[in-house]
């Protein structure tokens, strides 16, 4: 790759970043760059002392629920059996998504189980995380990851925003009966590259 | 919930509470600049117009229907390959008697229901109480509507209809503790905590479907409160109610579905969750039932058949004026609005979709918001054909079309007219007719006549007026356009026998233009008012009996835009079934004007300042409905007042909305028509202007109509009144009258 493309990517990737800012905070979301899972654990404790963390990021990033017990927070990870119950109204809940689309301002998530699609649903405050490298630009992009992927089980939801009514009198109220509170995190770092290049 | 109520006793009940209006009003009003700015955002996004991203959506709908069973079956071979069973029904007792079944074996008696507008279509709830199963709505509006023993008002925003203090009383009496009507907050996080315990204890969840993707056999379900997602999720069995037309290709084209339906729902880019779900999740069954339900039968009818393209965002009558005053239960069946008007027939039969039909007035509106392209007023007067056949044998039909009869007479409607115009020549004044008070003010027609007054009947008509050697020679323009050049004057039906001014300052100022203005003899009427109301027979002679009269090949001007939405747009398509007389209809369309688009786009085209007289008194403009939304003129009238006549136009807000006139509407249906002007002439009181000007008699005579019941002082003046007043040497006040 010559370094004039590589300049020209870069480029791209820093204006894509930016509509993502704006598309997220449209959406009454907050938008942040964070350099690596280290820095999701500080904003998380600083949002609240009890934390979620849907067993499917648990299990890839085991280290993530340390970093948090060091900040003093107590780490949520719903069980099989009543997983409604482990997280209904936990302040914080952690969540990685698969793609941010920087179109609408969206991250999409793909979760199956249903102690996975808990986490999302019933906490107050839902951090989205998702490494720099995937964002991408429109709703196709979301498309075309779904497309390998159809005819097999699968949930993938494009979250866009905290939860919002305007069913009375057309007046907008966020925080209904999912999150009321939602940050977007992007991962910037290159020790995220890291460490998914060695994964 | 409640059955619903016949059309009459809903009617009347919208009517009944002033409260309805002046919300949906605000509601229409906020919509329309959040849908706005939505897609002028869109737009500038995709570099692409709405006309072009919408055209693309339906042809992707359209091209589904080509081979309607292939993506059915692909949709069904892959939700099933993911895990899905996928049951396709033909009716709405089918589909009951499955689901009711399913929740009898599973021992359940609760579900939660995300909103489905298929579950509102066969009446789900009703069934499922019988069979003694509670079904809970668990979107907030839904919920609200459920607590009222209510049905929704509206595709997308259920509970619109009702004012917060209505629903702060009704949360009172439910739960029993105070609700303050002006914190909406709270009433709205009230449901989070009376919801949560249902999801919970409930093994049976149900949600619509807003596309069901056939390349991977997803459901596509969107929401923003994220009661959806719980709903989905939670409970062991998830029950999927779907119309078969609901069926797109691929991903890639739900995601053009997805960019279009929250900017017209609601006015989002995106709703908050838009979940795409791929068979049960683990421990869970999935049953996804596809209703045909006269889905199939609207196909096969090309007349209507693009209205199965519909996904459901309620832009249609977020337009609608008839809907803003009445609302959706009064202004459709289950299904609000515009589409209501034409698919309740198949859904709900001829009779559901009967009363509802009178209340549209043909304005045009939904057509220009429907991110589909549904060419809803011509499906909505097709429908009312079908009613009107319905119907025939009833007094209202008989009544109708005997009338119609006559009116097609054309010697019967002079002499008829005539006598009333000599009867009511006492009562004459300021271009109405001036009713006692003792009928207007009180009593039991008071309601209906009082709110306008009707226009005043001339003893002589325009073409009387119009006779060759009877004007006198109008000055003349310095520039000439016309010279040299034959018009055929096509005077109108109405505005020749109730407002022949108008006629004749626009045979005036032609002639000032050097224009050889005829007026061909046996001119009538050009069939659009048979054609509004149903009578497409009627209406289809009435057009070739106008062809035949103005068949010599010179240029035609009218000063009423309505003949030209007819003789221009309407009907080539009225005559489809003969190609000769389309070819026949298209040529007079090729050489029809209305006398604005004569005078700016036409022949007649005058040059800047030429009917300057000086006068810098402020108008405003009524952009006649039909020629915005069908013709789609934008503000040439406006343009034309400041360049060509120097005088100051103070812009009217929703300027392009109906007045309330709607042919026949506000003739049957008097309370509608008055609603409509009021909100109409509201917005002419902000402009502060005295001086009302429009280029559509019908508008003129109720908008005069209602200027002086109400006591206002706003001239009400066509457009060619208005400007033959600025001829040189021409005196300010009409001659004729």
């Amino acid at each position: 790759m010559t370094s004039d493309l590589m300049r020209s990517e870069r480029g791209h990737d820093v204006a894509q970043r930016e509509l993502l800012r704006t598309k997220v905070e449209a959406a009454a979301s907050t938008y942040h760059e964070v350099d690596g899972w280290e820095e999701v654990a500080g904003h998380a404790a600083a949002h609240g002392d009890r934390v979620a963390i849907a067993p499917s990021l648990h299990a890839a990033r085991p280290a993530l629920a340390t970093s948090l017990q060091d900040r003093g927070c107590t780490v949520v990870v719903p069980g099989t059996d009543d997983p409604a119950a482990d997280v209904a109204d936990v302040p914080v809940a952690i969540v990685a998504g698969v793609m941010a689309v920087a179109e609408t301002g969206s991250v999409l998530v793909a979760e199956h189980e249903l102690r996975d699609r808990v986490v999302t649903m019933l906490c107050q405050r839902l951090l989205q995380v998702v490494a720099a490298d995937d964002v991408v630009d429109r709703l196709e992009d979301a498309a075309a990851w779904l497309a390998p992927r159809g005819g097999q089980a699968g949930f993938a939801s494009l979250m866009t925003g905290p939860s919002r009514t305007a069913d009375i009198e057309r007046s907008l109220t966020i925080g209904v009966q999912g999150p009321d509170e939602v940050d977007v995190l992007v991962l910037t770092g290159t020790d995220v590259a890291t460490e998914e290049t060695t994964a | 919930m409640s059955e619903l109520r016949s059309f009459d006793e809903r009617y009347a009940t919208a009517l009944a509470d002033p409260d309805v209006r002046a919300g949906l009003t605000a509601f229409q009003r906020g919509w329309r600049d959040s849908r706005d700015a939505a897609i002028a955002d869109l737009e500038e996004q995709e570099g692409r117009s709405f006309d072009e991203l919408r055209a693309e959506l339906a042809a992707i709908k359209d091209g589904v229907r080509d081979d309607w069973q292939h993506h059915l079956d692909t949709f069904t071979a892959n939700a099933t390959a993911a895990g899905a069973e996928v049951v396709r029904v033909a009716t709405p007792g089918e589909a009951n008697a499955l689901i009711t079944e399913r929740m009898q074996a599973a021992g359940a008696d609760l579900m939660v229901k995300g909103k489905s507008m298929v579950s509102e279509e066969i009446g789900l709830n009703s069934h499922l109480e019988a069979a003694g199963i509670t079904p809970v709505e668990t979107d907030l509006g839904e919920w609200i509507l459920q607590l009222a023993a209510e049905t929704p008002s509206h595709l997308v925003m259920p509970a619109i209809h009702k004012r917060k203090e209505v629903i702060a009383a009704l949360f009172e009496r439910v739960l029993d503790r105070p609700f303050p009507p002006d914190d909406i907050d709270r009433m709205v996080k009230v449901a989070r905590t009376e919801l949560r315990e249902r999801f919970l204890a409930s093994s049976v969840g149900l949600s619509g479907a807003n596309a069901l993707i056939a390349e991977g056999g997803s459901i596509l379900l969107v929401c923003n409160e994220g009661n959806n997602r719980m709903s989905v999720a939670l409970p062991k069995l998830h029950v999927v109610t779907a119309g078969i037309e609901k069926v797109v290709p691929t991903y890639a084209d739900a995601m053009k579905q997805v960019r279009l339906l929250g900017r017209s729902a609601t006015g989002q880019p995106i709703t908050v969750y838009t979940n795409f779900l791929t068979g049960p999740r683990p421990g869970q069954e999935q049953l996804i039932i596809l209703l045909d339900n006269g889905r199939t039968a609207m196909a096969e009818d090309p007349d209507v058949a693009a209205a199965l393209r519909c996904i459901r965002c309620g832009a249609c009558a977020d337009v609608c004026p008839p809907y803003g005053v009445v609302g959706g239960h009064a202004f459709g069946h289950v299904y609000t609005g515009a589409i209501g008007l034409v698919n309740t027939s198949f859904h709900h039969g001829i009779e559901a979709a009967a009363g509802p039909q009178s209340l549209c007035v043909s304005c045009g509106a939904c057509a220009t918001v429907c991110p589909v392209e549904i060419p809803l007023p011509v499906q909505i007067l097709e429908v009312r054909e079908n009613v009107a056949r319905a119907g025939e044998a009833g007094t209202a039909g008989r009544v109708t079309r005997a009338a119609l009869r006559a009116f097609q007479h054309p010697m019967l409607v002079d002499l008829g007219l005539r006598a009333v115009g000599v009867a009511t020549t006492p009562l004459r004044r300021d271009g109405v007719t001036a009713l006692p008070a003792a009928l207007t003010s009180r009593g039991p027609l008071a309601e209906r006549i009082g709110w306008r007054s009707p226009p005043a009947v001339p003893v002589r008509p325009a073409r009387d007026t119009l006779r060759p050697g009877r004007l006198e020679e109008p000055p003349r323009l310095a520039d000439q356009p016309l010279a040299g050049r034959k018009v055929q004057l096509f005077l109108q039906c109405v505005s020749d026998r109730m407002a022949p001014d108008i006629p004749i300052a626009a045979a005036k100022l032609l002639r000032a233009a050097g224009a050889q203005v005829t007026v061909p003899r046996d001119q009538h009427c050009c069939g659009l008012p048979a054609y509004d109301s149903g009578e497409q027979d009627a209406a289809r002679s009435m057009v070739r009996q106008t062809m035949d009269t103005l068949a010599d090949g010179a240029d035609v001007v009218t000063p009423a835009s309505s003949c030209l939405a007819m003789l221009g747009h309407d009907a080539p398509y009225l005559l489809r079934g003969d190609l000769d007389e389309v070819e026949r209809a298209q040529e007079l369309a090729g050489r029809t004007y209305d006398l604005i688009s004569y005078l700016t786009r036409g022949p007649g085209r005058l040059p800047a300042g030429s009917l300057d007289d000086g006068d810098r008194t402020p108008v405003t403009v009524h952009r006649f409905c039909q020629a915005s939304n069908t013709l789609g003129r934008k503000d040439a009238i406006e343009a034309f007042l400041r360049d060509v006549a120097g005088v100051p136009v103070v812009p009217l807000p929703e300027a392009s909305e109906c007045c309330g006139f709607g042919g026949s509407t506000s003739v049957r249906n008097p309370e509608l028509a008055s609603g409509i002007l009021d909100r109409k002439l509201g917005c002419v009181d902000r402009t502060e202007s005295s001086v009302l000007i429009t280029d559509n008699p019908g508008c003129i005579l109720h908008l005069r109509g209602g200027v002086h019941a109400s006591g206002r002082e706003v001239e009400v003046l066509h457009l060619a009144e208005y400007l033959v007043r600025r001829l040189p040497g021409a005196t300010s006040t009409s001659q004729e009258r």
